[in-house]
This record gives C-alpha cells, structure tokens and sequence, in this order.
C-alpha cells in the first residue's frame, strides 16, 4: 500500500469518525439504543420493530394510552421514527384532553414529544394516513396542544364540553 | 660477502573470487528496512494518531448519570480549551511534540493535511482530558482548574525534556483523576462505603460544608480512566525531538 493510499485512508477514517463524535455530541443521544438507532437512521437504515408498533396501534384505537406508549417505546427504542412518535404524543394529547379540564402535564409531554418526532421526521413535517384520527398532520396535533395549554375567556364558555375529542 | 641468491618470483595464489552478493543483500536489507520505518511512521501519523485522539475526544465528554443512567456527552469548557492549548505548547517546548515533522512547505498537501488533524485531534483530546478529570461545576472545579493551570504553566516555565514532560503528564492527569474519580467519588458517594468511612474517618472534624458536587455513575470513572491512558499513549506516540524530520519524506 502506497504513502498516498494511506494517507487517503486516514483521512477517510478520521472525517466519518470525526463526524460520528460531532454527531453524537450535538444529538446527546441518552442511551445506546438511541446513539445506535440515530446512526443507522442517519444512513437510512433504522427500521421500528412492526409486531410491537401495531400492538402499541390496537391500544391506542382501544384508548388505552400507557400500554399504547410502552409497545410504541419497544417498537421505535431510539426515537427515530417520526409516525411513531406522532403517536406517542397524539396518546398523551387523548390522555391529557379533558372537555372541562385538559392536563397540563401531559399535554406538554405531548408537545415535547411532537417537536422532537418534527424533528426526526424527513422535512419536518408528519403526515399520518389514519382515518381513526382526527387530526392527521404534525401542524394539526401542534395547534391543537397549543390550544390545550393556552387559557382565556373562552374556557369559560359553557358549549365548550360539547367539542369534539381530538 | 655474502649474498641471497636471486630465483625466479614463483607466482602468487590465485585471489578467491569477489563475492559482491553479499553487500548487496545488505544494502537491499537496508533499504527494506527504512521502507518499512517510514510506512510504519505513515500509518501512525494518518490513522494511529487521529484515531486515538479522537477516541479519547469521544470518551472525554462522556458521563453516565447516576440515577437516570443515561448518557451524557460534554462539551469541552472554555478553560479547557485554554489548559489544552497551554499543553500543547509544553509538549512543543520540550520536544515531545515537533511540528515540523508534522506540517512543513516541503511536504506534499496530503502529508500536511495528515499532520495538521494529528495537531488539531491531540488539541481537542487534550481538551477534552481536561474536561473529563475537571469537576463539572462549582468551587471544586475552580480548584481543580488553578491547579491544573499553574502546573501547567510551572511545566511551561521549567523546560522539561520529552520523558520528563511524560512523566510530568502522568502525575497531573493521573492526580486529577484520583481527586475526582476516587476521592471525590467516594466522599459524595450517596451510598457511602468504606473508602467514605476511611475518609472521612481520616479528615476528623472537617466536614464538607457548602461544597458540592455530583458523583457519576461508577462506569464513567472507567471510561475516563481508559481515556487517559489512551491520551498518554497517543502522546509518547507523537514525532518528538530525537526522531526528527525525515528528508525523505513522502
């Protein structure tokens, strides 16, 4: 192998090395699974567990958020899957969404979760073909969340339990 | 009077036949051998050196939480860009370093680009080998910090030669990470144990008052031990003084 050959190899090796440290540093993945995940999914080779994401898909058309979110957690550990995560904050919206009182807690772990699925989501934007659900883009679940967590005279208004769940 | 009779000279022995092989096989030994020491010193400046450099870059930010478990990567503070690039210049000072073995006019622009990431990944190493045997915040690393920065300056100011400068390095990294990983380590230690009991036991009277500071989970202790060892040995790795810059380098 000649001087330049190598050369050529250690700069290879060095700038993908260098880049994966950079990667992780800027990303501040907190476990493996999602350093591991974030680096496949970085070159297109992340793929969600699919028999635990439609178990986490029948508990959540069954409203039975927590056990949606734990099969939904199991099928997408590293949190790179943007539809994934879209359901996992529309679960804490469902769950925080009350017609007179909306959980403020759950809607903001609704909404860190959206941002972070927004971001991971080629785009940035997430378009979810579901007809069971009401509200089927990122930009919708956003205005929505913003909604539950905004108070003004009109959470006084009466007719206000009549709207429709999210 | 007598004299020496005179016969005709008898002819000399034949000369052995010239064996001219043998020189030659050893200039070709030879030359093999310098193929070999400048491959050799190739493949540490391009790939052994940024390698381990950035290894130890990787592993200095790295912490594990106590309670949560989870990852954590820091960043190198300000000062430790500051105290890595006073180290930088002890390591030039005292030859374990030579720049011009690493980047000169007369070296082709791959070559250059070699050297120029050897200096820029052992800057960032050292950086990060501060960052990782500093206390993250507090009076504690303000403490650490000063000690490391008149050491360092001490260092600067007394001229040490390459295995002094070593050896130098080994006692202040390696002091740094027994004061944090092992000393403080053990007195903030919320379980307790018996390196606590023997501490505390031995510092009688004097107690910890408002200084603080956030034990990691034992695991990044072992990760920063193996970071520094890799640091030093990425560092007697470096062309220092004695080897020189190679005429013929390619």
């Amino acid at each position: 192998m000649g001087p330049t050959l190598i050369r050529s190899l250690g700069l290879v090796l060095t700038v993908a090395y260098g880049s994966l440290i950079v990667w992780t540093y800027a990303n501040q993945p907190r476990t493996v699974a999602e350093m591991t995940g974030g680096i496949t999914a970085s070159v297109g080779a992340y793929r969600i567990d699919q028999p635990s994401y439609q178990d986490g898909l029948r508990y959540f058309h069954a409203d039975r958020f927590l056990e949606a979110r734990s099969a939904f957690a199991r099928a997408d550990p590293a949190k790179q899957d943007a539809t994934t995560q879209f359901y996992i904050a529309y679960s804490f919206l469902r769950e925080g969404w009350g017609r007179v009182y909306s959980d403020p807690a759950l809607l903001q772990q609704a909404r860190a979760t959206l941002e972070h699925a927004i971001e991971v989501a080629p785009g940035g934007r997430i378009n979810v073909a579901d007809p069971n659900l009401t509200l089927t883009t990122s930009d919708e679940l956003r205005a929505e969340i913003a909604r539950g967590l905004t108070h003004d005279a009109s959470d006084m208004n009466p007719f206000k339990v009549f709207r429709r769940r999210p | 009077m007598a004299s020496t009779p005179t016969g005709p000279l008898s002819p000399l022995p034949p000369l052995p036949p010239l064996t001219p092989v043998p020189p030659l096989l050893e200039t070709s030994a030879m030359s093999a051998t310098i193929e070999r020491v400048r491959r050799g010193r190739i493949i540490r400046e391009s790939i052994t050196l940024p390698l381990i450099f950035l290894t130890v870059s990787f592993g200095g930010g790295l912490r594990v939480a106590a309670a949560s478990r989870h990852l954590v990567f820091l960043p190198p503070s300000l000062m430790a860009l500051v105290l890595a690039l006073l180290l930088l210049g002890a390591l030039v000072r005292s030859g374990t370093l030579v720049p011009e073995a690493l980047l000169r006019p007369d070296r082709p622009p791959l070559a250059n680009a070699s050297g120029l990431i050897v200096v820029i990944t052992l800057f960032v190493a050292a950086a990060q080998v501060f960052n990782t045997t500093t206390p993250e915040s507090g009076l504690l690393q303000f403490i650490v910090n000063l000690f490391f920065l008149l050491l360092l300056w001490n260092t600067v100011a007394a001229q040490p030669d390459r295995r002094r400068m070593i050896a130098s390095l080994i006692v202040i990294l390696g002091g740094a990470f027994v004061v944090k990983y092992v000393v403080l380590g053990a007195l903030y230690d919320p379980a307790g144990g018996l390196t606590k009991r023997v501490l505390m036991t031995m510092l009688e009277g004097v107690t910890l008052g408002g200084l603080t500071y956030e034990s990691p989970a034992p695991i990044t202790g072992y990760v920063a031990f193996f970071t520094v060892l890799l640091f030093l040995i990425g560092v007697t790795l470096l062309p220092a003084r004695a080897a020189g810059p190679d005429p013929g380098d390619r």
